[in-house]
């Protein structure tokens, strides 16, 4: 399974520390990796679709962009050799611009059993990713929420969606889905850890799917699991803090 | 009865024509006025115990700083006193610190139980007035939580200390909290009116407590749900969040 990473601050950080901790711990996952982050409202993303590791050492280009990437909300993605496919425009994180956003969507999950047949009006992508269908699947369902804006909010719209999501196509799904100012994360399997790092004096705060976490305490990550499939967990996070821990 | 404005963008915005419309139209509010905004994550505070608008024409300042403050979150009050003197210091937004960052209050409401409230932390606020107690009870309960920060979402906290105040403190509660990257908004007695993607306004997110809205466009009225202690809503980047209701 691929594996999630976030970061999220209230000023401009680098996750210089977490980023290779992150790539060390998801080293089994040699198929491709991304970085996203925004800069002045733009969105930024550097992917490869080369190991994560080589020899014994993280990717050269992984490193050095870890300690010079400076966001508010930083998404790393580490692909998975079962995803079946190598080429780098496929890695992730994926972005597309909706609802006066730019965002950035970070997943990790399996097929329904039954494939994943949803076709959007404005495929990302040509090729059969996953990843791509279900962030189109989630955009096009927050669009169609939010069209006609009566004072509805984007979690409501994202919980609507994402039971959509799991009521149509039964499958396990977890994502990351960033704009400038807020992470929404979500999953109906497996779990999210958070931490927040002490030295950062409470200013930041990291998220991943890397069972057990990142450092060597796994006792200072705390884990928001989810075992039951047909319901899920949305995390709202803004700055250092989780603002919202929501049902589906 | 005092108002409260706010404006929630993206980016940095002005909000040169909204600003002296909610002067104009909460010109019954003659016991001053206040603008707060964030410059690199320092909080700014403008304000006056002068009237907003008199003899026909608005405030110099206010009309001045209402053409200059630039900034993704904006907000501002006019003051009618139900509660101490008439000076500077009483006007609103005022600035505590708690987690790690500075947040900004306005408040608009009548509660004069909470006056005989005393702060067990400091510092305290010098103005004298049932708004100042109702932030530092706010400050003072989210101070004494830190140490489920890491584990406790902001809004299940943020309940608990509202619960708490109207419990021991019953009043009207209304108010804006934000600390520069998303805004709090609470009310148990008034509505908000909301505004997105104005055509005769700024294309930000805009809230007011003024009946009328700030211009003939379809504001979106949110009120307290039969039966809940008041609404709250989460705004940030222009979106509304988060909107929900509490249940005792």
């Amino acid at each position: 399974m691929c594996e999630l990473f976030a970061m999220s601050a209230g000023q401009h950080y680098t996750a210089q520390e977490y980023l290779p901790l992150f790539a060390d711990k998801a080293r089994a996952n040699m198929s491709g990796w991304g970085i996203g982050f925004f800069r002045e409202g733009q969105v930024h993303i550097e992917k490869s679709c080369e190991g994560i590791y080589a020899g014994d050492h993280v990717h050269d280009s992984f490193q050095r962009l870890a300690r010079v990437i400076g966001s508010r909300i930083i998404i790393s993605h580490i692909r998975c050799p079962k995803s079946g496919h190598q080429q780098e425009s496929q890695a992730q994180p994926l972005t597309d611009h909706f609802l006066e956003h730019h965002w950035l969507f970070s997943f990790t999950g399996e097929a329904p059993k039954k494939g994943f047949a949803f076709e959007s009006p404005r495929p990302l992508m040509r090729e059969p990713l996953l990843a791509s269908r279900v962030f189109e699947f989630i955009r096009d369902g927050l669009e169609s929420q939010l069209a006609d804006w009566s004072g509805s909010s984007l979690y409501q719209g994202l919980t609507v969606t994402c039971k959509k999501l799991i009521t149509q196509y039964p499958g396990e799904y977890a994502f990351f889905l960033a704009n400038e100012t807020v992470l929404f994360a979500f999953l109906n399997h497996g779990q999210i850890l958070t931490y927040r790092p002490p030295e950062a004096r409470g200013e930041t705060l990291v998220l991943t799917t890397v069972s057990g976490g990142l450092t060597q305490n796994s006792g200072h990550w705390h884990a928001y699991p989810n075992k039951d499939p047909n319901r899920g967990q949305i995390l709202i996070i803004s700055g250092a803090d989780l603002l919202y821990l929501g049902h589906v | 009865m005092c108002d409260l404005f706010a404006l929630s963008a993206a980016h940095h915005y002005t909000a040169a024509t909204s600003l002296p419309l909610f002067a104009v139209r909460g010109r019954k509010n003659v016991h001053g006025w206040g603008i707060g905004f964030f410059r690199h994550r320092q909080p700014i505070i403008e304000k006056s115990g002068d009237q907003v608008f008199a003899e026909g024409r608005l405030h110099g300042s206010f009309q001045r700083l209402a053409r200059v403050v630039n900034s993704p979150i904006i907000l501002a009050h006019i003051r009618y006193k139900s509660s101490g003197i008439v000076d500077e210091c009483h006007a609103h937004p005022f600035v505590l610190d708690f987690w790690s960052q500075s947040w900004l209050f306005a408040h608009n409401g009548k509660a004069p139980l909470i006056e005989s409230y005393t702060s067990t932390h400091v510092p305290v606020l010098k103005a004298i007035s049932d708004s100042a107690r109702a932030f530092e009870f706010l400050r003072d309960y989210f101070l004494e939580a830190e140490p489920r920060r890491p584990h406790t979402p902001f809004l299940d906290i943020l309940e608990e200390a509202l619960a708490l105040l109207m419990r021991q403190y019953p009043g009207e509660y209304n108010f804006l909290l934000t600390n520069g990257q998303v805004i709090w908004a609470f009310t148990n007695h008034r509505q908000f009116l909301v505004l997105k993607g104005s055509e005769k306004l700024e294309d930000a997110l805009l809230l007011t407590t003024i009946e009328e809205g700030l211009s003939s466009e379809n504001w979106q009225r949110l009120t307290v749900g039969e039966g809940s202690l008041g609404h709250l809503l989460l705004i940030g980047g222009g979106d509304v969040i988060l909107s929900v209701d509490l249940f005792p």
